[in-house]
């Protein structure tokens, strides 16, 4: 008798007889399903089940062993900056879930999507105090976008679909998922089936703009006699780098863009003008008082950007591009708002504005250009004195990777410096902590990079007091064999907080200086090669080491001890009072 | 300052009212009174929040902030004359033998108010009505000797003639057929 075919029925009979898999399954195979590539983790107790089923998984699902949960958050930042996918950072429940709090706040502040899954007590303990319990909803309620906690394994799928939804679309940011061990351990009660999250009643982000307001808009760019166009990390985030420059080539507006919105237009292009805020470029600032229309795109307008609010562009009539409508009119009055993704925003602009060329009012840019590169960036590249300032180092590594690396800084001075001296040549080439300034950001923001852009170079660059925060994440670089590269701009204080003492509190050093470790001898610890440069004539060849270094490596530049960045705004300052001494 | 009264529909998720009193605190703003119920749509839950402020910006700045929780549907804020509005306050006042006799005539033609329960020497009034009326049926009744006094958190709903469901097309459909 020949083989009887398998009937609907009977299929159906076996496949109900298969066993289910376990909520934590279901996490590997939702994660997988959201086309998940990599996880930043660190395991313990209330994470087990998680672990153990990610151990069956680990030919398809890349786990990255952290030193500390605060890198693993910072890591799965820096691979969302650089992917525009979202970052998964894998914790255990108690401490492991607090240690996520920098990362995530650093998240939300700079619209980063990221997906934390955190490991929590058995449903029947939440309440009790159990050990490792801490309540992680109420904790990160203030800093997520959305969270959830799952007390069934049913539940997983779901809430996985929902979670990369929420935190990859709209203005991106953090969502958190506090995974009871009862909802990992338990079997679903059905089969595994999953359905990407595609939209959802409670949560609807506007992409396409109305055709009013953008019509609005383009009547006040068309009647525009100096225009000025501020680009921000909405940009990048929307992909929207080539509109931005088909709307600039066509308008002739000049384009600054903030920290976080640098990349999105190639630093040579003729209507880049530099970035704007308190360490930004002299002209953007200056003339941001003194432009009559100002388009603002996916930025929200920072105190970091304006400055005194009262005396901020108030001659200019404002058109604010914007995905998020809380920003509207959040701290700078629009006369002309536009909500919507800013690609789609720029894409519907694009037809209806005029062409124009703008050459006087640019040539106000280049006039303050000018005054800045004698004044401040050509003395500083071309120092002759004794010590390296940050400057030239970030000056020439600029020139010798021709703009095209991936730069992650950490916070304070050198951020600055890395910001003006680095000339950026592709998109999302800058990561670092822009609205949290979280010092230790970097070397593992660095290493999350790395893993989202392989084929790029990746370069930190830290001070000596951020990169001593997380400078555990050297034993993950070490174990991955990530070929991060990392200089330390070493002036032995921590610089920023010592420039405002200088200036602002009357040269009171308030505990700013460090007594640094040897660290090219750290690194090596760690099982990281590295050097120590302090002169002028091996700077060049160190930094070739660096570069050429098959792995990872770690440069130390011993810089000026009392350099300031200039231009400055200080704090609560009108823009127009930019200081370049 | 003035009155704003703020409608907030949702989903009716934990930690909802959590997520919503964050957006106050963060911005210092305090709230009057604050009541959460479910709506004649199924699954979705009315926070009505009142409160007064000097500023309307502020108000609208945290309107939208609001919109921004995910598992908020809608969000509305109202001026006083925009919504038709009220409060409950229920009044346990003593009876004792040979006290003062309350007047049962006063209470329900002046002061629209009920008496709900009879105890052995108290009584317990209710009385619905905007803030202040509760307040002038307060400064009467007090000289009785209130016992314990409540009061509701302000419900409203607004004066225009659509409905939630014009709003939200996509919510289910009624909780109560």
């Amino acid at each position: 008798m020949a083989h009887q075919p398998q009937t609907a029925a009977n299929l159906l009979e076996e496949v109900l007889q298969r066993p289910t898999v376990t909520g934590a399954e279901a996490l590997m195979l939702s994660l997988l399903a959201e086309g998940v590539d990599t996880i930043f983790g660190y395991p313990g107790g209330a994470i087990m089940p998680t672990y153990d089923a990610l151990f069956g998984y680990m030919d398809r699902l890349h786990h990255i062993l952290v030193r500390h949960e605060q890198g693993a958050g910072h890591a799965a930042q820096g691979y969302a900056r650089v992917t525009g996918r979202a970052g998964v950072a894998l914790v255990t429940s108690g401490p492991g879930a607090t240690n996520l709090v920098t990362p995530i706040t650093d998240a939300l502040l700079d619209s980063t999507p990221m997906v934390c899954i955190v490991g929590q007590v058995y449903s029947r303990l939440l309440g009790t105090d159990a050990f490792q319990e801490a309540d992680v909803m109420g904790i990160t309620m203030p800093i997520t976008k959305w969270s959830y906690q799952l007390t069934s394994a049913d539940e997983v799928p779901e809430a996985i679909a929902k979670a990369f939804y929420i935190a990859q679309t709209g203005r991106p940011g953090p969502v958190l998922l506090d995974f009871t061990r009862t909802a990992q351990m338990e079997r679903m009660s059905k089969p595994f089936s999953y359905k990407k999250c595609e939209s959802m009643i409670s949560y609807r982000p506007r992409r396409v703009p109305k055709p009013e307001q953008v019509q609005v808009a383009a009547d006040i760019i068309n009647r525009a006699k100096r225009p000025f166009l501020l680009a921000g990390h909405g940009i990048l985030i929307a992909k929207a780098e080539e509109e931005l420059k088909a709307f600039a080539e066509k308008t002739g507006i000049p384009v600054a863009t903030t920290l976080l919105g640098m990349s999105a237009i190639d630093a040579d292009h003729p209507n880049y003008v530099g970035w704007l805020g308190m360490h930004g470029n002299y002209g953007p600032n200056v003339l941001t008082n003194e432009c009559d229309v100002l388009i603002a795109v996916g930025m929200r307008f920072d105190d970091r950007v304006t400055g005194d609010l009262n005396t901020y562009a108030k001659q200019a009539k404002v058109i604010h591009i914007e995905i998020d409508p809380a920003e509207i009119d959040k701290n700078v009055k629009t006369a002309a708002p536009i909500v919507g993704d800013a690609k789609e925003c720029l894409m519907a602009l694009l037809p209806l504005v005029k062409k124009a060329q703008h050459p006087e009012w640019r040539a106000e840019f280049d006039k303050y250009a000018a005054i800045e590169d004698e004044k401040i960036t050509q003395t500083t590249i071309h120092h002759t004195g004794h010590e390296i300032k940050m400057g030239e180092v970030v000056s020439m590594l600029s020139d010798k990777t021709k703009g095209e690396a991936i730069t992650v800084s950490d916070v304070g001075q050198h951020q600055m410096i890395a910001t003006r001296y680095y000339r950026f040549k592709r998109p999302n080439s800058i990561v670092t902590s822009g609205g949290a300034g979280t010092m230790g950001f970097a070397v593992p923001a660095a290493f999350g990079a790395q893993v989202g852009a392989p084929d790029r170079q990746v370069i930190a660059i830290c001070g000596d007091g951020g990169f001593q925060m997380t400078v555990q994440e050297l034993g993950t670089i070490a174990q991955s064999g990530l070929p991060v590269k990392i200089i330390i701009l070493n002036n032995n204080f921590l610089g920023m907080v010592r420039q405002w003492q200088q200036l602002f509190f009357d040269n009171r050093y308030s505990f700013v200086q460090m007594q640094n470790p040897d660290f090219v001898m750290v690194a090596k610890g760690f099982g990281v090669n590295g050097h120590k440069v302090s002169s002028r004539e091996e700077l060049s060849a160190s930094l070739d080491t660096m570069l050429n270094f098959d792995g990872p490596y770690l440069l130390e530049v011993v810089c000026e001890k009392e350099e300031n960045v200039f231009p400055m705004v200080p704090a609560g300052a009108s823009v127009s009072a930019i200081r370049l001494e | 300052m003035t009155t704003y009264t703020i409608s907030i529909f949702t989903n009716n998720t934990i930690g909802l009212l959590n997520r919503i009193t964050i957006v106050f605190t963060r911005r210092r703003i305090n709230i009057e009174s604050l009541t959460v119920c479910e709506t004649e749509r199924q699954g979705v839950s009315r926070f009505t929040i009142s409160l007064r402020h000097e500023s309307r910006e502020a108000i609208e700045k945290l309107v939208r902030q609001l919109r921004k929780i995910v598992d908020v549907l809608a969000v509305f804020g109202y001026l006083d004359d925009e919504i038709v509005y009220n409060e409950t306050a229920l009044f346990k006042v003593q009876t004792p033998l040979g006290g003062q006799t309350i007047d049962i005539d006063v209470i329900n033609k002046d002061h629209n108010a009920w008496v709900v329960h009879w105890g052995i020497d108290y009584v317990v009034i209710e009385k619905s009505g905007t803030g202040d009326e509760i307040m002038q049926f307060y400064q009467y009744i007090k000289g009785y000797g209130i016992l314990e006094f409540v009061r509701s958190g302000r419900i409203a709903v607004g004066k225009t003639e659509k409905g939630l469901v014009e709003y939200l097309p996509e919510i289910g459909g009624w909780a109560i057929a």
